[in-house]
């Protein structure tokens, strides 16, 4: 165990709003991470300073002691950072299965010319991808709706098939924003249990975003809480709940 | 067969070659460019086919190589046409959407002025009497079909491969891809090239076939011809832009007996077109099917009580 993700004083501005605000924690490899807060607090602007899909305005993120801010997204991913999203991304018009596949660009190596000449080792490496895709549609359950376009596929199903797609880059560390959002009780019930199942048999790190306060309780080994892009409390889930901080933002002052 | 070759071979031959026109639309939209650049990489093509096969610089290369200078100039089109269009698409691929179409636009209009004043193509005249490769027109089936073959080949086996999935993936969603490990910059440039490549080869291949090169080979309307091919057929498919380029290519000839009416039933029809089938002809065409299917399945699901 130690340290896999650092953000020191990390800062975002979106014009005079101040959307992460100098926030400063420590991931431990292995850990269940959970971020919570109001709504607005900054969380999935914090996802997307460490993916690279917001650039940052100052501090610094690193990964394994390599800095990822100003590095671009690909590169990031190609690290073995996977994320799925607050408001689903899958490529639409794509099946489920081309889905996952695409997630394999940066553990492949097949150029233009090898994939349309198909050359022995690009067609042994198609072979792979096409087995690696299935076996991770499986792995969602969703293996008998591989050739069905994304688009047709109900919310939960899309979130799965996003967990997959996250998945299929051979991540280090997942960031799953709001996976359980849209979810009923017993669908929240079987993602608690599929996360930690995937923690140990791909050996992750998984950082969650998540308004359901049970789940998050129940999940995370620790916690941080946002609020108005400021790192109010950081600790066990017991100790976080026990903060008058967070009673405050959650609750209201007296 | 001799005496309709006669009448109708140009018009085939036309055919096949707008076909390949409305491809090199098709490559960088299967990257989610849309680009109108490429009459000006057709006419690139075409003006150093023409310049390889009538300066006197080039004479001693004509008597070396004999037939062989043909194939010579496509080459050198193709790779003219790959380096101006990654000089090109670096800084043009920063816009998006329109303003892209805008920028490709501008770009087809600098190099159509250019061409207007300088004394290598010819200026205004541009070059005449481009020696020929084939005693008929009809001949010239012998180096589009081909090469359209070979299109539809690469473009076939590229859909299903590594390099074809990371396009895609930045047509559904860019950020997503750049979030799934694709550099979306540079498969965004090798869309636009793959499209430049295969215009400028057709552009060498047409001079000859043309008989003359000069600047109204590169124009504004021609762009928006091949955009019409592409949206007419279908963007999203290798079959829509041949289709869509074969069907109005071949309109104006159907409809000539109607004389100058023929422009006006020739409009109608792309707003028809536009407005009742956005994903195109093809598009329509694979709803339909997929709509049949689903009803068979639901057919096959029995008696209605399993939702």
């Amino acid at each position: 165990m130690g340290v896999i993700l650092e953000a020191r004083a990390l800062q975002r501005n979106f014009g005079g709003l101040v959307a992460v605000d100098s926030v400063s924690f420590a991931v431990e490899e292995g850990e269940i991470f959970g971020l919570i807060g109001p709504n607005g607090a900054g969380k999935s602007t914090l996802f997307n300073l460490m993916t690279g899909l917001t650039p940052a305005s100052g501090g610094t993120f690193t990964f394994r002691g390599e800095t990822l801010t100003g590095m671009p997204p690909h590169r990031i991913a190609a690290l073995g950072i996977g994320r799925t999203f607050q408001n689903i991304r899958l490529f639409k018009g794509l099946t489920a299965l081309e889905n996952v596949k695409i997630a394999r660009h940066s553990r492949t190596v097949t150029g233009l010319l090898g994939g349309v000449f198909g050359s022995g080792k690009s067609r042994m490496e198609e072979l792979s991808v096409e087995k690696k895709a299935w076996e991770i549609l499986a792995l969602v359950g969703l293996a008998d709706r591989g050739t069905e376009l994304s688009d047709n596929f109900s919310y939960g199903e899309q979130r799965r098939l996003e967990i997959g797609r996250a998945l299929a880059l051979d991540p280090t560390v997942l960031l799953l924003d709001e996976p359980a959002a849209g979810m009923n009780a017993a669908e929240k019930q079987t993602l608690t249990g599929f996360i930690r199942e995937i923690r140990a048999r791909f050996n992750l790190t998984v950082l969650l975003i998540e308004h359901h306060v049970p789940l998050v309780m129940g999940l995370c080994d620790r916690i941080a809480v946002l609020n108005f892009g400021e790192l109010i409390a950081f600790g066990s889930p017991a100790e976080v709940q026990k903060n008058p901080a967070v009673i405050e933002a959650y609750l209201g002052a007296e | 067969m001799e005496e309709f070759l006669q009448n109708y071979g140009f018009l085939l031959v036309t055919l096949v070659q707008q076909s390949l026109l409305a491809l090199s639309l098709y490559f960088p939209l299967t990257a989610g460019q849309l680009s109108l650049a490429a009459p000006g990489f057709y006419s690139l093509g075409g003006y150093i086919a023409a310049i390889m096969a009538t300066a006197d610089y080039f004479a001693p290369w004509r008597d070396a190589l004999g037939w062989a200078i043909f194939p010579l100039e496509w080459l050198i089109a193709a790779i003219a046409s790959a380096l101006l269009a990654f000089l090109v698409g670096i800084p043009a691929l920063r816009l998006r959407g329109i303003y892209l179409a805008l920028a490709t636009i501008a770009f087809v209009e600098i190099l159509r002025v250019l061409c207007l004043n300088l004394d290598i193509t010819g200026g205004a005249v541009g070059i005449f009497g481009i020696p020929q490769l084939f005693e008929s027109r009809w001949g010239y089936i012998w180096t589009f079909g081909p090469l359209l073959a070979a299109t539809l080949f690469f473009g076939y086996r590229l859909d299903r491969s590594r390099v074809g999935r990371a396009f895609k993936a930045i047509r559904e969603d860019e950020l997503a891809a750049g979030a799934m490990g694709i550099d979306a910059t540079r498969y965004k440039v090798l869309a636009f090239v793959i499209g430049a490549v295969l215009a400028g080869i057709v552009g060498a291949m047409s001079a000859p076939f043309l008989n003359t090169w000069n600047a109204r080979q590169g124009t504004f309307d021609a762009s928006i011809s091949y955009l019409a091919y592409v949206l007419i057929g279908g963007g999203r498919s290798l079959w829509g832009p041949v289709l869509g380029a074969v069907l109005l290519a071949s309109l104006p000839e159907l409809l000539r007996p109607l004389k100058d009416a023929r422009l006006i039933i020739n409009g109608v029809l792309l707003v028809i077109a536009t407005v009742y089938l956005p994903q195109g002809i093809v598009g329509a065409l694979h709803r339909l099917k997929q709509i049949a299917l689903s009803r068979g399945a639901a057919a096959r699901g029995g008696d209605g009580r399993h939702p």
